[in-house]
Order: structure tokens, then C-alpha cells, then sequence
């Protein structure tokens, strides 16, 4: 544990930038809005920032991403294959609780299962990450139901929290120690630590007051959504409530799908490119020949419920794919984020 | 797997020979351009590879090899955008493989037992491999019946294969088409009713299954009244793909992900996946 000053804290993003690409909170000058984007000046980050629009899964798994290039030679029968892996080293700085969830929740997935998917773990290979504690929470969070915050407990290279005049720096690896004693940051004792504590309980009794959005009582209805036993109906009518416009997928700190595609960029040539796609799409899962097994959106509206909220899908991101960040509620035409969601369900449980 | 690394990179393949199956549907004869004597990386009958045509994308195919003695093949349909391209190449052209992937149909586990084959039009494409194998093993196996259904007699796929079966030792080949043509002294009707009409076992028996949605519903209506147990009842499922790996997500039945979990599901699993074939 480590000390710093608060006008020093972003000579760590800036010790960051010396060997990384620095990504963090930049709150968008015209639309006051947060996005977590690469920073090309450390001072354009700002750590009191409210939790950005898009959550900081795009640097590692790109929305739109070439995996590879090729050229094929028709007349001389020839093809040339280029892989394209992405694994330039990048900083994440000043990252929400919830979505260092996120990230470990993709990490479990993408590299933890039979195979481990190549792009993602070049992506991940030379990452920093510098989580940052939240001292209250945002209108919309909810990561004390999900168990996701508002302070990170693994994950991190650094953890940052906010002390008053100082933040306390935790180092949650080596690469992180390492860091910290280049920099020669002061050291912290327990009393700093207890700080944080009391930081954190405040943080959690304020969500009463200032988290008057969402609340999402997710384990009382992941035995449902596991087992089915919900009524056909309640899944009718939250289809009926959604748009198909995938907006809950992609601002999900967890959501995963992708589609690929092979455009062609030149005679001969092409891309493999790799998108971001979304299980609410029509083509979702329509095959070649126009057979659909998902055509009804309801179908469609279960399965990614039950992909956040189900023991089986659990088990693939060791605890539930909601982190609590209340973003899909947030982005969602139909009034069908998660939180609703689950207030639906225990509606007609307790029917 | 083998040395050669393909779960996201394709490695490229030669079409050595295109046979025409039926209408809309040929065999690709290929060959491993990156591998000793361009042979197929190691895959066991149900599996399915994901292929790479170049400048159109990528699709998910049924192996219809054989895992023995057998030259590496696709059989595919005319159907989309992709398999379309493909149907265009010349032998000599270059196609891109990844995989194999999925679990595929059981060998070991079925010795000692009777099998039945139920296959509906190119349905019989994952079958092949499976009913090769266990020709190619048959003192292994009790009886083996075939019933194959399809539209028309010019729809009826492996010509080749079909008049080795008819004519391997202990195999009962059982041939119908949907309506009745001139020039036609075969079985004549959906392959469902064959079954009822013919003296199948029922004990110790395994029955693979593999058609379109609505001949597998009627054909595991008919085989389940008869007394086959549901988890003795085979079939390989298809769905969207992108990936092979358990990665895209497109492929999720249920609780369980085609690529990795599948393809190969017994009716049992099937029907508490909770969703439509």
C-alpha cells in the first residue's frame, strides 16, 4: 500500500504513458458526456469523472477489429494469409469497479473455457490496469446487488482510492508494485487502510440515497431463470417492450457475441473483420436458407437474461454476468434494462 | 489438435476434384496444403469443420468422411451466399479450413449394439461418416439398418456409397422416396412410416436421426412409440456459426453451445435444451 497526493496522482497515468497506450475517463468537451477513450495527454483524464457512456471493453475487444488480411490469387492459384493480432500494450486508467468486473468476466470466458480465443488474448497480454474506487455511487448503479463494487477486490495492477487530500494506492500485482516503487511513492499504513474502509461502507450507505434508480435483486431470480420456471407470459411482455436496436449489448461490460465478416477491401483481396453483434437481431441466429430457430424476439429477449442471470452461464464467468453498472437501463427504449428485468420476474414470483 | 494452429487462422486447402451430387449439391475432394501428403488433421465422425471461401466468408459443414480409409471430402448445398462461391471454384482453386470442432457421434461406446440410420434428404451428409465406420467395422456391430428418404430418386445423395451399403454383408438398406414415379420399384412415402412397416430391434439398439425439423419430429415420434429410448436416439444439430470455439455465441441452445458442446446431442439432451431444432 502506497500514498500519493492528489495533484500528483496523474504522474502515475504519466509514468503509464511512457510505455503504454493510455486509455482512461475523458469527459467530451461539447457533450459533457464520459467516455473512457485513448488520452493522448494524461491531463484530459479525469478520475472524478461519472461512469463512462461505453464501457472500457471496446480496447479490449474492439467493436469493429481486423483479425486478418488476404490476398487470393485466382489465376496462379494463391492465397496469402496476414493475421492481425492487436497487442500493442495499453493502460486502463481510472477503471470503475464494475467494469474491471467486466473485464475479468471476459477474461474467464474468452481465455478460461475449452479454447482460449487468440485475439482477445493478445489484446489482454501487455494491459496495465488501474482501477479506481468509488467513493459514492452514480444515479444509476446498482453493483452492491451484483457484488461487483463499489470497491475492486482482484484484477487490478493498482487500485486508487480517494482519501481527501491523497489517494491511497493499492498493488494488486507485481507489475503494479514495481510501479509504485519507481515512482517511490510513500508508503501507507493501517490507518490509511481502515480510511478506505470507512470510505467504502460510506460509499455503500449512500446508495440509498443517491442510487435511487436501479435495484436489482438478482439472486433472488437466478434460480428461475436457471431452471425456466418463469412464465411464458412475463418473457411475452418484456418482447413486446424491445426494439432490437442490441443498445443493451453493447454498452454491457459483459456482452460478448461477435460477428465476422469478410469484406472485400480490393480486387483479390479482403478483410476478416470481427464486430460486435447482439443476440436481439433478427439474424441472430438465422441460418443459411432462412431457417430460424429464434424468430420470435421473445426467444430472443430470454436468452439474454438468461445469459446475465443463470447459474449455467454462471459458471463460465465464476459469478453472474450482471455487474451492476445499470447502463443497458440506462440506453434502453423499451424500459427493459436488467434491473426492470428482474423486478418483472419477482413480480410474477411472488404472484 | 495437431502442431498446426487453426482455431481462428484458416489453413489453406486444394479442391483436387468436384463431384456433383444432386441438384444444387457437390463434393469437394480436398487436400491439407500444409500438411505431409496433404492429409486431413485427425477428426472423428460427426464433427464439422468451418471453411473459408476467399472473398466470401466462412461457413459451418458436416464431415461426411470417413475417419478410416477415407479421402477427405465436404458435400455441400447450394443454399447462401458462401456456399455459393464455393459451388463456382474449379478443381485446383484454394479454400481455407479451420477445425475440426464438436464432440461427434459415438463409435466405441455403441459396440456390441444394433444401429439404425434414419437420414431425410442431405441429412445422410453427417450419417456418412458415422455408417462408413461401423460398414468398415461391421463384425462389431449387430444389425445395421439404413432408411433413407428423399424427395425423388435424382435427390437421393451417394450414389456410390448407397450401392456399397445395399450390398455390404448384414446391412439392411431401406430406400424410399416421397411420391411415386414412373421408373421407380423402390419403398414409396415418408421414411417415418418405412420404419413401422420394416421388423426394427428394439433392444440394445441405437438409432441415429438426421433430417429436416419436420421429418425428425415424426421419425422420433415413430421411434420412441416403438419403445427406443430417448437417450439411445442420436442426431447432430445445426445452427448460425462463426467462431467453432465457443467464442461468438451464435450457436447457444439452451444452456449449451453447438460448437463445443454439440453438434452431436442425443434426444434426451434435445428436449431439455427447451428450444426448437
Amino acid at each position: 500500500m502506497y500514498l500519493i497526493k492528489k495533484s500528483q496522482v496523474m504522474d502515475i497515468a504519466k509514468e503509464l504513458q511512457k510505455e503504454y497506450e493510455l486509455y482512461g475517463p475523458v469527459i467530451d468537451k461539447e457533450t459533457k458526456q464520459t467516455m473512457f477513450v485513448k488520452a493522448d495527454d494524461a491531463a484530459e483524464i479525469d478520475l472524478n469523472a461519472p461512469i463512462p457512456a461505453i464501457p472500457p471493453k471496446h480496447v479490449l475487444f474492439p467493436n469493429y477489429e481486423r483479425i486478418m488480411s488476404y490476398k487470393y490469387d485466382r489465376q496462379n492459384k494463391k492465397v496469402d494469409i496476414k493475421p492481425d493480432f492487436d497487442e500493442k500494450p495499453k493502460a486502463l486508467f481510472g477503471l470503475r469497479s464494475c467494469d474491471l468486473t467486466g473485464v475479468l468476466c471476459m477474461d474467464r470466458f474468452f481465455l478460461g473455457q475449452e479454447f482460449a480465443d487468440e485475439v482477445y488474448k493478445n489484446h489482454r497480454k501487455n494491459m496495465f490496469i488501474v482501477s479506481n474506487t468509488c467513493i459514492a455511487p452514480f444515479k444509476q448503479c446498482f453493483c452492491v446487488c451484483t457484488d461487483s463494487g463499489p470497491a475492486a477486490q482482484e484484477g487490478y495492477d493498482l487500485n486508487l482510492t480517494d482519501l481527501g487530500d491523497q489517494y491511497l494506492v493499492e498493488a494488486g500485482s507485481d507489475k503494479g508494485k514495481k510501479l509504485a516503487e519507481k515512482m517511490g511513492l510513500a508508503k501507507a499504513d493501517d490507518s490509511h487502510k481502515k480510511a478506505k474502509e470507512n470510505a467504502v461502507d460510506k460509499s455503500i450507505s449512500l446508495f440509498d440515497s443517491i442510487a435511487t434508480d436501479n435495484k436489482a435483486w438478482i439472486s433472488r431470480v437466478m434460480n428461475r431463470v436457471t431452471t425456466g420456471l418463469i412464465d411464458e407470459k412475463v418473457w411475452e411482455y418484456i418482447g413486446n417492450q424491445c426494439i432490437e436496436c442490441g443498445a443493451c449489448s453493447f454498452v454491457c461490460p459483459s456482452c460478448t457475441c461477435f460477428n465476422i465478416t469478410d469484406p472485400i477491401t480490393a480486387p483479390d483481396e479482403a478483410d476478416r473483420m470481427r464486430t460486435w453483434d447482439s443476440c436481439s437481431y433478427e439474424g441472430y441466429s438465422r441460418m443459411a436458407g432462412g431457417h430460424n430457430p429464434r424468430k420470435p424476439v421473445e426467444d430472443r429477449r430470454s436468452k439474454r437474461f438468461f445469459c446475465k442471470l443463470s447459474y449455467s452461464q454462471a459458471k463460465k464467468y465464476l459469478r453472474p454476468g450482471c455487474v451492476g453498472c445499470g447502463r443497458c437501463q440506462w440506453v434502453c427504449p423499451g424500459d427493459i434494462g436488467l434491473p426492470n428485468v428482474v423486478t418483472y420476474i419477482r413480480r410474477e414470483i411472488q404472484k | 489438435m495437431s502442431e498446426i494452429n487453426n482455431l481462428t487462422i484458416p489453413e489453406i486447402v486444394t479442391i483436387d476434384e468436384i463431384k456433383d451430387e444432386i441438384v444444387e449439391v457437390k463434393t469437394f475432394y480436398l487436400s491439407f496444403d500444409a500438411r505431409k501428403g496433404g492429409e486431413a488433421p485427425k477428426f472423428t465422425s460427426g464433427q464439422f469443420v468451418m471453411c473459408t471461401v476467399f472473398g466470401a466468408g466462412e461457413f459451418a459443414v458436416s464431415l461426411p468422411t470417413c475417419p478410416e480409409n477415407d479421402r477427405f471430402h465436404l458435400t455441400v448445398r447450394r443454399v447462401g451466399k458462401v456456399t455459393n462461391a464455393l459451388h463456382e471454384l474449379k478443381p485446383g482453386d484454394k479454400i481455407g479450413i479451420r477445425g475440426p470442432f464438436g464432440n461427434g457421434f459415438p463409435f466405441d461406446e455403441i459396440k456390441g449394439k444394433n444401429v439404425i440410420y434414419v437420414a431425410g434428404g442431405i441429412g445422410l451428409i453427417p450419417l456418412r461418416s458415422s455408417i462408413m465406420r461401423v460398414m468398415q467395422n461391421k463384425d462389431k456391430f449387430g444389425r445395421v439398418l439404413l432408411f433413407l428418404g428423399a424427395r425423388t430418386p435424382q435427390e437421393l445423395m451417394y450414389a456410390d456409397s448407397i450401392k456399397e451399403w445395399k450390398t455390404a454383408p448384414g446391412f439392411e438398406t431401406n430406400i424410399t422416396i416421397d411420391n411415386p414415379v414412373p421408373g421407380w420399384d423402390g419403398d414409396v412415402g415418408f421414411v417415418h412410416t418405412l420404419i413401422k412397416k420394416k421388423n426394427i430391434p428394439i433392444e440394445n439398439t441405437v438409432a441415429f436421426v438426421c433430417g429436416p425439423p419436420m421429418m425428425f419430429n415424426a421419425v422420433i415420434k415413430e421411434l420412441t412409440e416403438l419403445g427406443i429410448g430417448e437417450e439411445n436416439i442420436i442426431s447432430t444439430l445445426e445452427r448460425h456459426m462463426k467462431c467453432g470455439i465457443g467464442k461468438c455465441q451464435h450457436c447457444a441452445i439452451g444452456r449449451t453451445l453447438v460448437c463445443t458442446d454439440g453438434p452431436v446431442y442425443t434426444y434426451r439432451q434435445i428436449k431439455t435444451l427447451g428450444e426448437q431444432i
